[in-house]
């Protein structure tokens, strides 16, 4: 029997917008994939870069960082910041040739289940379709 | 750096570069534009050199402020010394270009005070790998010698971040010594800042010497460099590609740590990879192996180099001490310039500038810069789907 690929989406959530977005998404009965794997941070801009290379270098198919939209944050400007430790990211991988389409930023309100939702099931279809994260295998990593 | 000063005051370097360097630290000295001087000077050993914070001039004798080697960045040094704020002495230091622009990068991070320091600067012909100049120090200053007496930036027997050095002449420092492509008699002192002027005046100086022939020498060679520079790194790129490619670099890493000590950058107290949050409970370090079946030990080295990419390549002034300190010969500098040539343009930012515009990712813009739009629209797009 052939084991269908049910991926592991380490997910980033601020817990003023993205997180409360994914709550109502679930309150509202709103099917997101089991795949995402939620973690959350007070705001999107405590998720250090290295955050990010940690959940890819130790297997996570997809890396799925929610924040606030810009203008909006809790904290006024954290996630400028992020917008920035984000691309450092993105650039890194693509200067390596790391699959940086693994990574996914967006901005998710509070009020926002339904988009919670939309882009939760976008982002697991694109990973499935990537396949695994070739990481996971790699035991000299 | 801009053309700050079309000027110099040419003076006679009978005895080369360095010592023309030490005949002007003394007069500074002499005339209390000075108080202390900081300068490279050989260890009684006779095998290396170190930082000596100079207030007895006698010791001056002793002194190479063009080194052959560099044991210990000098951004470090002076961070010792004014890590804690300025004190009463004012201090000439006498650094390689990229010992300047890493106490650039260190002034934006608050771990230098510049306030009582005149920096000094020079044109550098490169510096020896410190591990061929311990093993024969006598070998090292020959190979020296020669390296100077070509007068220019060296393409060989220097460090490879020498190799291909772009930035071997005049940077943001207050002086500048430049005497490439001047005859052997001679150095142009060059003021680089308002501090560099005052400091020429006082010490009663004249700036009468046209310096365009010097840079012209200079965008000359430069050019030249940074063509060395790209062709190199472009090699480099192709090596460390995938996670293969990664590994393939890192395989021999012992994880030492080395690159990360002696880098002027990594000025953390303590680091993350270093820290007990970056160590792992057995459990999950026997589920990583049993997922995997099996596990290398040490592991995340590239964790750990990839890590620093995203902390410090902003900042990387490529002066190539990580390479020399590696005791496996890991070519770790190529790898980080062939970074910071990548995410220093994405974030329209030039390490080693002495600019005030702050580091990348101590700041922000609203509307962002390109590259790192280009990056972010993706959920920016969304928004705008969204309103
Ligand atoms: S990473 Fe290496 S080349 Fe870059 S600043 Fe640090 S020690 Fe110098
Ligand atoms: S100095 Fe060399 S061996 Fe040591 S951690 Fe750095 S790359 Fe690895
Ligand atoms: S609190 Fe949500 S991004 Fe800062």
């Amino acid at each position: 029997m052939e084991k269908t690929f049910v991926p592991r989406i380490t997910s980033f959530l601020c817990t003023w917008c993205s997180y409360t977005g994914a709550d109502l998404a679930g309150t509202g009965r709103m099917q997101y994939p089991t795949a995402i794997i939620p973690i959350k941070v007070m705001c999107s801009s405590r998720v250090d870069p290295v955050f990010i290379l940690k959940a890819y270098l130790k297997g996570s198919d997809g890396v799925f960082l929610g924040g606030c939209h810009p203008g909006d944050c809790h904290y006024e400007v954290g996630n400028y910041h992020t917008r920035r430790r984000f691309a450092i990211v993105k650039k890194i991988f693509e200067s390596l040739g790391l699959e940086a389409e693994r990574l996914r930023l967006s901005w998710i309100s509070a009020s926002e289940g339904p988009k919670f939702a939309r882009v939760a099931n976008e982002f697991t279809e694109k990973i499935i379709e990537m396949g695994e994260n070739e990481a996971k295998k790699k035991i000299f990593l | 750096m801009n053309d700050f000063a079309a000027l110099g005051a040419k003076i006679k370097a009978a005895d080369g570069p360095g010592e023309a360097i030490k005949a002007f630290l003394r007069q500074a000295v002499e005339k209390k534009v000075a108080d202390a001087v900081l300068v490279p000077v050989k260890v009684p050993a006779g095998n290396s050199y170190a930082w000596i914070l100079v207030t007895d001039m006698s010791i001056l004798d002793d002194a190479s402020p063009v080194a052959p080697v560099m044991p210990v960045q000098g951004a470090k040094a002076l961070k010792s010394l004014t890590r804690k704020g300025h004190g009463e002495l004012t201090v000439m230091a006498v650094m390689r270009p990229c010992e300047i622009r890493a106490t650039f990068e260190l002034l934006k991070l608050n771990q230098v005070n510049l306030e009582k320091v005149v920096l000094v600067s020079y044109d550098c012909p490169g510096a020896i790998p410190f591990r061929d100049y311990v093993k024969d120090p006598g070998f090292g200053e020959k190979n020296f010698q020669a390296v100077m007496a070509a007068g220019g930036p060296a393409e060989k027997n220097v460090k490879p971040a020498c190799v291909i050095c772009d930035e071997f002449s005049r940077v943001d420092s207050d002086i500048h010594f430049g005497w490439f492509g001047e005859s052997g008699s001679s150095v142009l002192v060059i003021p680089s800042s308002d501090r560099g002027v005052e400091v020429l005046g006082s010490m009663g100086m004249e700036c009468s010497d046209d310096i365009a022939g010097w840079k012209k020498t200079i965008s000359g060679l430069k050019e030249k460099k940074t063509g060395k520079r790209t062709a190199t790194l472009t090699e480099t790129a192709k090596t460390i590609q995938g996670l293969d490619g990664l590994l393939g670099t890192f395989s021999e890493c012992i994880g030492c740590h080395n690159c990360m000590a002696v880098c002027p950058i990594c000025y953390c107290r303590q680091c993350y990879f270093d820290s007990e949050v970056a160590k792992k409970t057995p459990d999950f370090i026997l589920e990583t192996a049993k997922k995997r079946g099996g596990l290398a030990f040490p592991s995340d080295r590239v964790m750990f180099h990839t890590g620093r990419m995203t902390h410090m390549s902003l900042s990387c002034v490529s002066c190539g001490m990580c390479t020399d300190a590696c005791p496996v010969d890991i070519h770790v500098a190529e790898v980080f310039s062939y970074m910071a040539d990548i995410t220093q343009p994405a974030f329209e930012y030039t390490a080693g500038r002495n600019d005030g515009v702050p580091l990348p990712l101590r700041k922000y813009e609203e509307k962002e810069v390109p590259q790192v739009h280009e990056i972010v629209k993706e959920a920016e797009g969304e928004e705008a789907a969204h309103e």
